[in-house]
């Protein structure tokens, strides 16, 4: 048996349901297909805006801090490995171990919104680059932008679900419920794998 | 350690993207060496982190349906964007027919 399906209850597989997945979490991958379409057609138009740079488009080199992305990137990584064992802990019954993964997630989820706000803050004041003064700012604000307040969201997410966790009623028996909410910030952290590639390191080649 | 061991092989290839934008290479085979690296990070998280390894097909098939439509979506608006044709004019081309208009 694999290492993720070591409980006592088969959390991968339900035979009350036709499909035999859970509902919640058929419902969580059908939603994260369809925000799939959506973060591509915002990397996309970034994309195609960098191809074509207007004239007077402020060169990204110069805008951006790779230090401070590579640093992000990481914290984001570590927070998705943090959820990945509080959905493993919740599988196997283990709630104090799920509440401090879980919290370690908000964590790492805080100082990576920290760092967006941070990096903004420095483009806006320090680099004078803003959602209005040039395509690159609007496509860039808009694409980076929406993916932090997805990263809000979960974080909201995650914090709800450690505060249930705590009137008794999440057992084993609803690791589903963590497991869709993994599942969506497992999502968030990829689409920050493309958007680190396509938007931060091809400016540097 | 299952997932501690992933998450370090995940930390340890996005050192190496980190790497490759400062290599002294074609920009094809950076770009090339960029996006197989970021796809196996991807693959890694979705098929362990994400338990596609472990769930029925149809997770897997449903989600990749999202991702190719996605995928097929930014290949076909870099397309036809990327064309010389879709070339943005530029503000002294723009302005040339109405200058020629008023000599007229």
């Amino acid at each position: 048996m694999s290492t993720a399906a070591a409980g006592t209850i088969d959390h991968h597989h339900d035979p009350t349901t036709s499909t035999g997945i859970p509902n919640k979490k058929l419902l969580m991958w059908a939603f994260l297909a369809s925000d799939c379409m959506f973060f591509g057609c915002l990397i996309s138009t970034h994309l195609i805006y960098r191809l074509h740079p207007p004239p007077g488009t402020p060169s990204a080199k110069s805008v951006f801090s790779i230090e401070l992305t590579s640093f992000s990137t990481f914290i984001l990584l570590m927070s998705s490995l943090m959820m990945a064992l509080a959905v493993n802990a919740i599988q196997k019954g283990n709630l104090k171990s799920m509440r401090w993964s879980l919290l370690t997630t908000i964590f790492f989820g805080c100082i990576f919104l920290g760092c967006q706000v941070f990096e903004f803050n420095n483009f806006v004041n320090e680099k004078h680059l803003t959602i209005t003064n040039s395509i690159l700012g609007t496509t860039f604000f808009t694409l980076t932008g929406t993916h932090g307040l997805h990263v809000l969201i979960g974080v909201i997410w995650l914090s709800g679900m450690l505060i249930y966790s705590f009137t008794g009623r999440l057992t084993e028996k609803q690791a589903i419920d963590v497991e869709s909410m993994g599942l969506y910030w497992h999502f968030v952290d990829i689409v920050w794998i493309v958007i680190f590639t396509a938007v931060y390191l091809l400016e540097y080649i | 350690m299952f997932f501690v061991q992933i998450a370090m092989l995940l930390a340890v290839i996005t050192g190496l993207e980190l790497v490759t934008v400062y290599l002294p290479f074609m920009k094809w085979l950076l770009v090339t060496v960029l996006v197989v690296l970021s796809t196996v990070k991807f693959m890694f998280v979705i098929f362990y982190f994400m338990h596609l390894r472990w769930d029925k097909a149809f997770c897997t098939i449903l989600f990749f349906i999202g991702l190719v439509l996605a995928g097929g979506t930014m290949w076909a608006l870099l397309k036809l964007f990327g064309a010389d044709a879709s070339k943005p004019l530029s503000a002294a081309m723009i302005e040339q027919p109405a200058a020629v208009t008023r000599l007229a």
